[in-house]
């Protein structure tokens, strides 16, 4: 549905997009992951025809985006990083705007508009204006005004910043609902968990770069770290720490503050293995517990740093 | 298309700010103006004065009087008679005073007004002007015949007579100017429309960048919205002026309401145009377009009313590209000279300048792809 191919865009002597490879297919929510500043932002505006490139294609539905492209536009829905909203216009005329700028049938639109405002859920609210709304309801009427109708691609770049978790929890649902109606999604975020949670294929940028791709299982499998056990209010020596390190399949131990977190490949009994020497050696210790591989750890591991730095 | 401007109009007319300087700001600075001039802005183009003419006495002097009053014939509204007569007339206000003239001359008068201003004004000229004309013929005659020819510029006497035969009051012409900066400040509603076009600009401008319909119909609807909201806002102004002072244009309401026409298009094609201006902040816009619109409207004579005569004198250029000195003139070609040559002149001029802007926004809201967002 979507193919881009080395995108270059560099803003003077930075390079924000280097040599960008991305295929985004039809039927899916794409995830683009990567901290700010990684160039997400960047390659949706290039998808999107705003911004010039320095090199690459971009093709989407099989043709060249370009800026009067407009039987591809037809076809998009967008929900910008910052919301795109008239003021002056309550949530129902808002709405109603954005979707005549592509319906321009009165009834069908009409149909369309109460849709929308039943799927974000701001039935009780079409009345007012925008900045009478909360912020996570303002982000609502944002995503209204992308989808309302029903476009075959969505590109949702970091809809749910500064939204509270109810919110947000609404947003990815309704996400979820209109892949299961048919529309693909790229879904663009800096927060793992809402990108492991929707996504079924993810691409994760940094510096402008496309690191890795796939599911999110393939990408985990990609890694060393198959579980990390954290171990709370426990006091290690030298020695102790020395031996946990030597412990199997660990290949990795931080040591901070009395709690102890340690990487381990993926394998069996790796969580008894620990607790058995901390017992043979009478350590005491608080809670315990364990965790399968996260993004984080794809990007951690992928780059040096944590998602968030 | 109309549904596009529909939505343009809703969102000028219900922000408050912008509705302010188009609308309210014009409305309130006439109110203004008219208290501080108090009852001359009552008649402001008016008729000839109707004025009784007693001879009290048959000599030389009453003669040359005669010839002065018979000379204002676009001012006065003369009619020699008995001074019974005239006073019966005065008294009933068929005429505005008398002129009593022999050795001496005279006026009486019932009340205080305009009218009477102008016809205590006249006098008070002719006797200075006879008195010094006496001095010359006595102690200069040699400098008699320059005396009498500067005489017979009647200019910085009490008033402009005009060729259409209207008596000018230096009042209306502010009210001409106000009028048009209210046209020029269509230009902080016209600003909107490049800024909500241009992703570079605006994540409305980004958003509505990426919709299937043509960049041309949205700008094109947004500019119309926008132009159709500020003739309105002139309208409102002109009617207020009209119908709540008082205050007397003349009978060529017509002529007016298309001079306001053009002149509500410059103002939304002078925003545009701003609004276009690369990536400087809105607040750095609106200042240029309050610094253009007061510079224009104040050499317009805005807040000097002779301010557009001394341009015409030492800068006639700046006259004709000013387009609120453009607007103030058709309003005077229309109103006080009667001169509809040079009243289309300054339409087609203002049309000129409009039709620049609008072309060099487009030329710059066309832009397709950007470098940064």
């Amino acid at each position: 549905m979507i193919k881009i191919e080395n995108l270059v865009k560099r803003y003077g002597d930075l390079v924000a997009l280097d040599h960008l490879n991305l295929e985004i297919k039809e039927g899916e929510i794409f995830g683009l992951l990567g901290p700010n500043g990684s160039g997400k932002t960047t390659a949706i505006n290039c998808m999107l025809a705003l911004l010039k490139y320095d090199k690459g294609d971009i093709t989407i539905f099989g043709k060249e985006m370009k800026p009067d492209s407009y039987e591809i536009k037809q076809n998009i829905g967008v929900v910008m990083q910052n919301v795109a909203v008239f003021e002056q216009m309550t949530v129902y005329e808002n709405i109603d705007y954005f979707c005549g700028l592509y319906v321009k049938e009165r009834a069908r639109r009409n149909e369309l508009v109460e849709e929308a405002i039943a799927f974000v859920g701001l039935a009780d609210y079409r009345k007012m204006y925008p900045k009478k709304l909360s912020g996570g309801l303002l982000r609502r009427l944002n995503i209204a005004c992308g989808i309302a109708h029903k476009p075959k691609l969505i590109i949702m770049d970091e809809p749910t910043v500064a939204v509270d978790p109810q919110s947000r929890n609404h947003i990815l649902e309704g996400i979820q609902k209109l892949n299961a109606q048919g529309s693909t999604i790229i879904y663009t975020s800096h927060y793992m968990e809402e990108v492991e949670q929707i996504c079924t294929r993810i691409a994760i940028i940094d510096h402008g770069k496309n690191l890795a791709v796939g599911t999110k299982e393939e990408l985990k499998s990609r890694i060393k770290t198959g579980e990390t056990v954290t171990v709370e209010a426990v006091v290690l020596n030298e020695q102790q720490q020395k031996d946990i390190r030597n412990l199997p399949h660990v290949f990795e131990m931080d040591y901070e503050e009395q709690i102890l977190k340690i990487r381990l490949s993926g394998a069996k009994h790796n969580l008894v293995r620990i607790l058995t020497y901390l017992q043979e050696q009478e350590i005491s210790f608080g809670r315990v517990f364990s965790e399968l591989p996260t993004l984080n750890d794809v990007f951690l591991e992928i780059t040096g740093k944590q998602l968030r730095d | 298309m109309l549904q596009l401007m529909k939505c343009r109009i809703l969102q000028i007319v219900r922000d408050k700010g912008d509705m302010f300087w188009a609308m309210l700001f014009p409305i309130i600075l006439c109110t203004l103006m008219y208290m501080a001039f108090g009852n001359f802005a009552d008649s402001e183009l008016i008729d000839t004065i109707p004025v009784a003419v007693v001879v009290a006495e048959e000599n030389t002097q009453s003669e040359y009087f005669r010839e002065f009053v018979d000379g204002m014939e676009d001012v006065l509204e003369a009619e020699y008679l008995e001074e019974e007569a005239a006073i019966e007339k005065l008294g009933q206000g068929d005429i505005k005073g008398i002129f009593y003239t022999g050795t001496e001359h005279s006026l009486t008068v019932t009340g205080s007004d305009l009218d009477t201003s102008i016809l205590q004004a006249l006098l008070d000229s002719y006797n200075k002007n006879e008195a010094m004309i006496m001095e010359i013929a006595a102690n200069h005659p040699e400098n008699m015949e320059q005396a009498l020819e500067s005489l017979s510029n009647y200019e910085s006497t009490t008033q402009e007579v005009t060729v259409g035969g209207n008596t000018f009051n230096t009042e209306i012409s502010y009210f001409f100017a106000v009028i048009a900066m209210a046209c020029l400040y269509g230009c902080f509603i016209g600003v909107r429309c490049p800024m909500d076009m241009q992703a570079n600009l605006s994540a409305l401008g980004a958003r509505r960048s990426v919709t299937p319909t043509h960049r041309l119909k949205l700008i094109i609807a947004d500019m119309l919205g926008t132009f159709v909201v500020h003739f309105g806002n002139i309208v409102i102004l002109l009617v207020y002026m009209k119908f709540i002072l008082g205050i007397k244009f003349g009978d060529h309401m017509g002529g007016m309401l298309l001079i306001c026409l053009v002149g509500s298009m410059i103002g939304v094609a002078l925003g545009m145009f701003v609004g276009s201006i690369g990536r400087i902040s809105e607040g750095i816009k609106t200042g240029i377009m309050l610094g253009v619109s007061m510079v224009c409207s104040f050499l317009s004579g805005l807040m000097v009313y002779n301010m557009k005569d001394i341009v015409q004198q030492n800068a006639p250029i700046v006259n004709r590209i000013n387009p609120a000195a453009l607007i103030s003139d058709a309003f005077y070609c229309l109103n006080v000279y009667d001169d509809m040559g040079r009243y289309y002149q300054n339409l087609i001029a203002l049309v000129i300048i409009g039709i620049l802007l609008i072309a060099g926004s487009f030329v710059m809201v066309r832009r397709e792809r950007y470098d940064s967002i």
